[in-house]
């Protein structure tokens, strides 16, 4: 895992998104920071990546606003955002309780596929249904 | 009696600690604003956001506050020259007391009950809600990213904003100067610049950017320090204050002292 240690994106409860930035900086914010990206391109960029999955209106939303679906959606976003990213999504039905199974994931994953080198799925045993053939 | 001095060699000792932690913290921040790896464009976002919520936002009560109350002063200050029969050191008394001493201070009081508390609440806020630990996670460095913007936004918005505060006195001074003394323009601005010692100014600007330093350093320092209960936050908050105001005492006795000598 220590090699991997600048791919690694997480998505998870425990990696909350920045309450007091819109949903744009939070994705953003990582080509900012991490490839010197200036402000107005890495908003186009964030921008437009939300509109890959149907989110563009949240784009200057800020955390509380946001519904479960459309939280995780930001979270994937801005875990794509890391350079080679390695996603790794730890208990998606965790971040989205009431969802039946993980249909809505891998489409958004696929939706952006080109965004991220690999993801990687961690839940309990016991939620092992809910992947189907996954 | 044992007792008594162990209880105060305990304090003293957790005086001592506090202060060299903060001084350590303190020196880190320091280093880092010189550093041009810290100066990122998600930074230079933050420091730009953070320079309009200090000094842009706070501008039309800011104005207004020092209006009346810079003129206030003013009026007070030189109606007690006039009454006492010390006209000629007006120049003197403008500069030496009221642009160079109370400019700062009274703008570093606006700014801390504004900014600083706020500021305050807003690192205790990302603490408990383990938005650090997003940052963290995403090896994004706090300092860079959070603190040094912050910390820079306090030592420009303090030096601009005194400097404002000292213009609004300076140009009352022409009004009330022409009441009380039926002074001239002229004649007040040559008293004005006369009186105006160079080292005086530097000195000034010097102060505020100490004290924008600490305003903004001591309570981030503070929120910091939260726990992840959301109970920390008013302890977080309040002790960050506290120690907010001790600092601008200490750092206005210790410029005192050294425009004493």
């Amino acid at each position: 895992m220590r090699e991997f240690a600048t791919q690694a994106a997480p998505v998870s409860v425990d990696v909350p998104l920045i309450s007091n930035q819109d949903v744009y900086m939070n994705i953003a914010l990582i080509k900012e920071y991490h490839e010197n990206m200036p402000r107005q391109q890495a908003e186009r960029l964030a921008v437009h990546c939300l509109g890959r999955i149907g989110l563009e209106h949240i784009a200057y939303n800020r955390n509380p606003s946001l519904t479960l679906e459309e939280r995780f959606g930001v979270m994937l976003l801005r875990a794509a955002m890391v350079k080679d990213a390695m996603i790794l999504i730890d208990k998606p039905f965790e971040l989205i309780p009431h969802l039946q199974d993980i249909q809505m994931i891998t489409s958004m994953l696929k939706t952006i596929g080109d965004l991220y080198l690999s993801c990687h799925i961690y839940d309990y045993q016991w939620m092992q249904e809910k992947y189907g053939e996954l | 009696m044992k007792a008594f001095w162990e209880k105060l060699g305990r304090f003293a000792i957790l005086i001592f600690e506090d202060s060299a932690d903060t001084i350590v913290f303190a020196v880190r921040v320091f280093v880092r604003i010189f550093q041009r790896k810290t100066y990122s464009s998600a930074m230079r976002e933050v420091l730009v956001n953070q320079i309009y919520f200090t000094s842009i936002q706070i501008l039309p009560v800011f104005i207004i506050v020092s209006v009346f109350f810079g003129s206030l002063l003013i009026g007070i200050v030189f109606t007690m020259l006039k009454d006492l029969g010390l006209t000629e050191f007006i120049g003197h008394v403008l500069m030496g007391l009221i642009v160079t001493e109370l400019s700062p201070f009274l703008t570093v009081l606006l700014v801390t009950l504004r900014s600083a508390s706020a500021i305050n609440t807003e690192m205790a806020v990302m603490k408990v809600n383990r938005e650090l630990k997003t940052l963290e996670t995403f090896r994004i460095d706090i300092v860079d990213y959070l603190l040094a913007p912050r910390v820079l936004n306090g030592i420009i918005s303090i030096v601009l904003l005194s400097s404002l505060f000292s213009i609004v006195l300076l140009i009352s001074g022409i009004l009330f100067a022409k009441l009380i003394f039926g002074m001239n323009i002229n004649v007040y601005t040559n008293i004005v610049l006369n009186s105006t010692h160079f080292s005086d100014i530097v000195l000034m600007l010097f102060k505020c950017a100490i004290y924008g330093f600490f305003i903004t350093l001591i309570p981030i320092r503070f929120g910091l320090r939260a726990s992840h209960e959301l109970t920390s936050i008013p302890i977080a908050v309040s002790r960050g204050m506290v120690n907010v105001f001790a600092a601008i005492v200490i750092i206005e006795v210790l410029s005192l002292l050294i425009k004493l000598y």
